[in-house]
């Protein structure tokens, strides 16, 4: 009994992305790569991914550098104030994006790539925070001491000794900020300005009023494609961990 | 010293995150004049009607995904065994998809079904979306729970729907809160799926954002924004006082 709801659950699940990339090879029931030739071709398309991938580079850069800073600070030294790390995860990211908006707005600061890029880096060192550190508190800080009483200072020690322990939480983090970035829709659009477009308010210009094409499908699947490679490596380091 | 490589990221979240909303404070009374009328307005039936139907979309998401979400990691928690390990993965793999583009994929089906731009294809998204936010904090509840209790139950007597009631179900009230917390708060202010999916369904998310991106009233989005975050805060304090702190 169960198990028959089990599985009919995940199919509902799986079916409909699995049916989107079965539709992106297919024209009038034969085989074609021709969507796809179309998505390559498309100038709009191109640029636009040019945007989120160069978007998503650099807000990964910087969130991953300030957030683990400040993971490693409250973890090493008693801080008051942690939760100012947690508020960013917990409120609605359209309330988030409306309140970009207006600081924008009321600064008359130019809307386009850098107020986009600000607020996803503001996003993503939150979730960089929590993920860093968590990976942290798993070890002990007798080995710092250790380097430290060894002779190396404060700074040779957080690069030899801190950094290496915390490398997998940081690309762990590192992943789960580009993802972020990457498929970001709602708080892109508050905070861009004319010229700049990525790949999710491209498939939303297009999506929005209800229609369905294949190129538009072929578009998803080599968005997904990228997502699950992510998610690929993501779960490899997760059970390297374990 | 150690504390000075926090400052950096504190200052940033200042400045780009704590700072603007603030300003959506000062935006919402008025500025620049100082009045208070956008409150006023925005208690008004118009108002109410979106606040009305949010919360009911957002309650029968919740629900729903509930319904669905706990025989399943019930499942994968205490009787997969072997297909556990697969299971879970395919649970984990939908948070790595953008919800625009699973938004799209079952938008693709509704079509094929003719129930584009209906209040039950935004339930349907809906649920569709927020489904595995569900399941996963009810299966680490799960998890935990401790298999002999169970057997205890039955070994004094009591038939399984018996158990389920007095020892299952209570054990994995933690795992229920943050469910509904991580379901019900986001739905609540949804833009993506109504917007796609429902046509003229109006919700607390798509008045957003016509307010700011339509007719850039800031001054009403404001308020309307406020109300909600105040919703929001007021269930979560009210969770917190409850549960001591949020585990996520």
């Amino acid at each position: 009994m169960m198990q028959i709801f089990v599985l009919i659950v995940f199919t509902i699940l799986y079916a409909p992305i699995v049916l989107v990339i079965i539709s992106s090879f297919f024209d009038a029931g034969n085989f074609t790569l021709k969507w796809f030739e179309d998505v390559f071709q498309d100038e709009k398309i191109l640029k636009a991914f040019y945007n989120s991938i160069t978007l998503a580079i650099l807000s990964t850069l910087f969130s991953v550098i300030l957030g683990t800073a400040s993971a490693y600070a409250f973890l090493r030294s008693k801080m008051k104030f942690e939760s100012l790390f947690y508020t960013p995860i917990i409120i609605p990211e359209i309330t988030e994006a409306l309140s970009l908006l207006l600081f924008y707005k009321f600064l008359s600061f130019p809307l386009g790539f850098f107020s986009v890029l600000l607020g996803h880096i503001a996003f993503n060192i939150a979730f960089v925070f929590v993920i860093v550190k968590a990976r942290l508190s798993g070890y002990e800080k007798s080995i710092e001491e250790v380097s430290l009483t060894l002779g190396a200072n404060e700074v040779q020690t957080f690069f030899r000794v801190t950094i290496p322990i915390a490398m997998p939480g940081i690309v762990a983090a590192s992943l789960i900020a580009f993802t972020l970035s990457w498929d970001n829709f709602i708080k892109t659009v508050f905070t861009t300005g004319p010229g700049f477009q990525t790949l999710p308010l491209l498939i939303w210009s297009q999506a929005a009023r209800g229609v369905v094409s294949p190129s538009l499908s072929a578009l998803t699947t080599l968005m997904l494609l990228i997502s699950m490679i992510l998610a690929y490596f993501y779960v490899r380091i997760s059970i390297k961990r374990e | 010293m150690k504390k000075i490589s926090a400052y950096p990221g504190i200052i940033y979240l200042i400045v780009f995150f704590y700072l603007p909303l603030l300003i959506v404070i000062v935006y919402s009374f008025g500025f620049p004049n100082f009045k208070f009328d956008y409150y006023i307005e925005i208690s008004k039936p118009l108002y109410f009607k979106v606040f009305l139907n949010s919360f009911i979309l957002a309650g029968i998401t919740t629900i729903s995904c509930f319904l669905l979400a706990y025989p399943l990691a019930y499942y994968i928690a205490l009787r997969a065994q072997k297909w556990k390990n697969l299971l879970l993965i395919l649970l984990i793999l939908p948070f790595w998809m953008s919800l625009l583009l699973r938004t799209y994929a079952i938008m693709n089906i509704l079509n094929t079904f003719g129930l584009m731009f209906t209040f039950t294809a935004v339930v349907i998204g809906m649920v569709y979306d927020y489904l595995p936010f569900m399941v996963l904090p009810l299966y680490a509840s799960l998890e935990k729970l401790k298999k002999s209790q169970i057997e205890a139950s039955y070994v004094l007597g009591a038939n399984p729907w018996k158990t389920f009631f007095k020892i299952t179900l209570p054990q994995s009230k933690s795992g229920i809160i943050a469910g509904v917390i991580l379901v019900f708060i986001p739905s609540l202010g949804e833009f993506v799926v109504p917007a796609m999916l429902g046509g003229t369904y109006v919700t607390i998310g798509t008045i957003t954002w016509d307010l700011f991106l339509r007719y850039h009233d800031w001054w009403r989005g404001s308020a309307l924004s406020m109300l909600y975050m105040a919703i929001i805060f007021i269930a979560l304090a009210f969770y917190m006082r409850k549960e001591g702190k949020i585990e996520i």
